[in-house]
């Protein structure tokens, strides 16, 4: 049995229909029509403890209505899950005790006092033992560079303040499971970089399950091993990011720097070569695209030594943003079986 | 754990939850004086208009001025001790709205005690005061006969009657886990339903005598003390009526709190 | 005739205001039920609870329980053309901030405000007036007056509203010296409720508050359409009382450009 099990989960909402202006008003007086709107259809997954899973999809897919439910804010539909043995809805406070949730868009400090003050309080919530508390907190103060702002109130916080004493509050009673729903939207760099060296300290340290819903896809890149894509309430994708990147970024460019090149040779050379094209074709810079699925790189680099002399070259991949926009867009289909090599990493992630 | 040890942890919590509400309430708002002051308006209205009526009468329906004072008094102690101590009643609409409930969800910490403490009405401290002022005032122009039971009792109906009017507070604000929009007006009209029980019901007809004896029991909170300490009943054992009113109303607000929160679609985000 | 003719086009955007106001009110029709509802229990409670005080009794107060039973549905009439709603949400604005995007737009803050008014009157009054009627209309025993009094009695009542609403405003604007509270908004209602005869008849006070009561302009708002409606007076002090009514309207309507002036330096000096 897995650590968090979810089983055909389903969730959906009843949405009234309005009709707009003045005569859609006085319509909507006399009969009203709903339709029910599945925001989650069915999911299945299993999560290992200590795993940090990125869960992924467009807006709309269903990722927060996930994590509400795994959080027992929202009742499931139809479907079961289980954390850590408990039923989040139906033992909500128990279930309460062992997690932790940060929602970048609404925070749970206390608006009118000292965040400080909203620590001790969250101290005698969750019952924190005393010493369990000053170390926890004096560390995060460390690690999130509270320091400065423990003294104000949530009211002032800049948006990337409120978000690491968010993170803090979230963490402070040693969660077995943390839930982010964008814990980094609308952060600048420096603070992403912060919070995700601090989710990942935490994760080593405890061993504390993490499932991040995230559209930063640096945030899955340094946090997560594994990838859950959901589109439409219905999973699209679950394995590996390296997998997906392999089987789905196909592309690449290398760029050279020549030290003079046979422009014509080389023209010659990329006729004779699959599916290569030129981004850019100059006496001292080329720059060539390939589907490294039909020629290596290797290839295409021996080619362009043979028509002049590189003295550096260096090769660009697609950002994983680029593969995952694909997929929500339905331009690649993570089903499909390519025609192409399948690396062993993108066929298990298939199976799973 | 047992009943004593998690009777203490509530009543600690909500000490803890109240003063983080009542420190922020106190940093951020100034003008108390002005909620109180108009709320102690509001409620002298309403004396005013006594006074005015039987200023002509002597009595209505044989009862007196002083015994109306009373029953008025209960109405506005109790809606008092509501919005002073358990004002985040009223904000369970906007929570719900707001999609802001969330957050209590996430704690191990009963939703509904943190929406109680979710806010502080400082103009029910003007009720309040007012309210024992003129409770006083009642007690002492009526000619009545104190025992050590008697007064023993009368607390004891002071308190039940707190404990419905916040009962059925929270159980009409349950509303808006139904009715999804900003403007529910569901709550005021069962808050005002409170204003038939600010006279002696028996001059109403049948159907609102049940309505607020029964369904929305704001009778328990003025007029059946008011019957019981007034000596207007033949029962000595009328003053049960309210502790057992008191229980009523609180299992159903409990209830409809437990059956609303299935329907909570944490909306607004 | 010209000037009527031109008024249309510049007040196309106030119109559009009422037009968007009314939209709304549909919009939460249930709440406008609900209120209503909530609102009559009062009307229920003060009817049985005066029945009970007439018991016994052919007149109080040189009023008979007839035109005491009228007086009430009158008041309640009155009372009810202006829902909650629309009298907190002036203050609402300015205690929540959405004022500074008032500010921003090519319009009159009052006339705008008086636009919204009216919009949802039409809508939440209209209906309160049709469905008390029937009420009223079925049940025996409510006086009706005659012609020439209904008319001026309907006039009285949109005057009473101007009235209503200029002191509405004024109650508004005082939010701004006051930070973040609806307790200037009750002050409001408490005062309104006992200077308009709203509470109980004027003629039950005292001597000295009825005539402190009668100076004051919180009488256009329920006494003078009553007084009207019941026909106390003649058509000659009826137009009297119409023609105060006017008075008060304009004075608070002045005074709450005044008022309104002033604060906006405010705001603009603080920055809001």
């Amino acid at each position: 049995m897995s650590f968090i099990e979810i089983r055909q989960l389903t969730k959906q909402f009843r949405q009234a229909v309005k009709e707009p202006g003045l005569a859609g008003a006085v319509k909507h007086l006399f009969s009203q029509k709903y339709v029910d709107k599945t925001a989650v259809a069915g999911i299945n997954l299993n999560i290992e403890e200590g795993e940090t899973v990125a869960y992924v999809g467009p807006n709309g897919a269903g990722k927060s209505t996930t994590i509400k439910m795994l959080t027992g804010i929202l009742i499931p539909s139809s479907g079961t899950i289980s954390v850590g043995g408990i039923d989040p809805y139906r033992n909500r406070m128990e279930n309460a005790r062992t997690i932790g949730a940060v929602f970048g868009q609404r925070t749970q400090l206390w608006w009118d006092i000292p965040i400080s003050e909203t620590f001790s309080l969250l101290k005698d919530i969750y019952e924190i033992p005393e010493a369990l508390y000053k170390r926890n907190l004096d560390q995060f103060i460390e690690l999130l560079g509270m320091e400065d702002f423990l003294h104000l109130t949530a009211r002032k916080l800049s948006l990337g303040q409120r978000m690491r004493a968010d993170l803090a509050a979230a963490l402070l009673h040693n969660p077995r499971t943390v839930y982010l729903d964008e814990p980094t939207i609308g952060l600048d760099i420096a603070v992403k970089q912060r919070i995700r060296e601090f989710i990942r300290a935490s994760n080593k340290e405890h061993g504390t399950t993490v499932m991040l819903t995230t559209h930063d896809l640096g945030d899955i890149e340094d946090l997560c091993n594994r990838l859950v894509i959901i589109d439409q309430g219905s999973l699209i994708y679950d394995g590996t990011l390296a997998a997906v990147k392999d089987r789905f970024a196909r592309e690449r460019v290398i760029h050279f720097q020549l030290e003079s090149a046979d422009l014509p040779a080389l023209r010659e050379a990329l006729d004779r070569m699959p599916k290569v094209t030129a981004d850019r074709l100059e006496r001292q810079h080329v720059s060539l695209r390939f589907d490294r699925f039909h020629i290596t790189a290797s290839d295409v680099a021996s080619a362009v030594m043979r028509c002049g002399e590189v003295v550096d070259f260096r090769i660009d991949e697609p950002g994983i943003e680029h593969v995952i926009k694909q997929v929500y867009e339905g331009r690649i289909s993570l089903d499909e079986q390519h025609a192409g090599k399948q690396t062993a990493a993108g066929t298990e992630a298939n199976r799973r | 754990m047992s009943i004593l040890r998690s009777t203490r942890r509530t009543l600690f919590l909500y000490r803890r939850l109240f003063g983080t509400q009542l420190k922020a309430i106190l940093e951020y708002q100034t003008d108390f004086f002005i909620m109180i002051v108009s709320a102690v308006l509001t409620q002298l209205l309403g004396i005013v208009f006594l006074w005015v009526v039987y200023n002509r009468i002597p009595d209505i329906n044989g009862w007196t001025f002083w015994e109306v004072v009373f029953m008025y008094a209960m109405i506005y102690l109790t809606e008092g001790f509501g919005s002073l101590f358990f004002e985040g009643t009223w904000r369970l609409g906007g929570l719900v709205n707001r999609g802001e409930l969330d957050v209590m969800l996430l704690r191990p910490v009963s939703p509904i005690l943190q929406v109680l403490t979710n806010g502080i009405g400082m103009n029910g401290l003007g009720n309040i005061v007012i309210g024992f002022i003129m409770i006083g005032q009642a007690l002492t122009k009526v000619d009545l006969h104190w025992s050590f039971g008697k007064i023993l009792i009368a607390i004891l109906l002071i308190l039940t009657a707190v404990a419905i009017r916040v009962s059925i507070n929270l159980a009409a604000n349950t509303s808006a886990f139904w009715i999804k929009n900003a403007g529910n007006a569901f709550p005021i009209m069962i808050h005002n339903l409170g204003e038939f029980a600010k006279y002696p019901i028996t001059i109403f007809s049948m159907g609102i005598q049940l309505l607020v004896a029964v369904l929305v029991p704001f009778a328990f909170v003025s007029f059946f003390p008011a019957y019981y300490l007034f000596d207007k009943s033949t029962s000595p054992w009328i003053w049960l009526a309210p502790p057992v009113a008191a229980i009523y109303c609180g299992a159903v607000a409990y209830m409809l709190f437990r059956i609303g929160l299935r329907k909570y679609e944490s909306a607004g985000n | 005739m010209n000037a009527w003719l031109r008024l249309p086009r510049s007040w196309r955007a106030y119109t559009g205001i009422a037009t968007r106001s009314m939209q709304n009110t549909l919009a939460y029709r249930l709440s406008y039920v609900v209120n209503f509802a909530s609102s009559f229990v009062l009307l229920i409670a003060m009817y049985a609870l005066w029945n009970a005080i007439y018991a016994g009794r052919d007149e109080l107060a040189g009023m008979s329980w007839t035109q005491m039973k009228t007086y009430l549905i009158i008041s309640f009439i009155s009372n009810s053309l202006l829902s909650y709603y629309s009298e907190t949400r002036i203050s609402g604005k300015i205690l929540d901030g959405s004022v500074s995007a008032d500010l921003l737009k090519p319009l009159d803050f009052q006339k705008a405000r008086l636009a919204e008014t009216l919009g949802s009157t039409v809508i939440e009054g209209g209906l309160t007036v049709i469905i008390t009627f029937i009420v009223v209309l079925s049940a025996s025993g409510i006086l009706k007056p005659d012609f020439i009094h209904s008319l001026l009695f309907i006039l009285s009542i949109l005057a009473s509203l101007l009235v209503k609403f200029g002191i509405v405003y004024i109650a508004g604007l005082l939010c701004f010296w006051s930070t973040g509270s609806l307790g200037i908004v009750w002050a409001r209602m408490a005062v309104t409720s006992l200077f308009s005869g709203a509470l109980v008849p004027l003629s039950f006070f005292p001597g000295w508050l009825e005539k402190l009561s009668l100076v004051l302009p919180f009488q256009g708002i329920v006494h003078t359409p009553a007084s009207i409606y019941l026909e106390e007076v003649n058509v000659w002090g009826a137009l009297g009382l119409l023609a105060l009514q006017c008075v008060w309207a304009c004075v608070l309507w002045l005074c709450g450009k005044l008022m309104w002036s002033w604060a906006v330096r405010q705001i603009t000096i603080h920055g809001g």
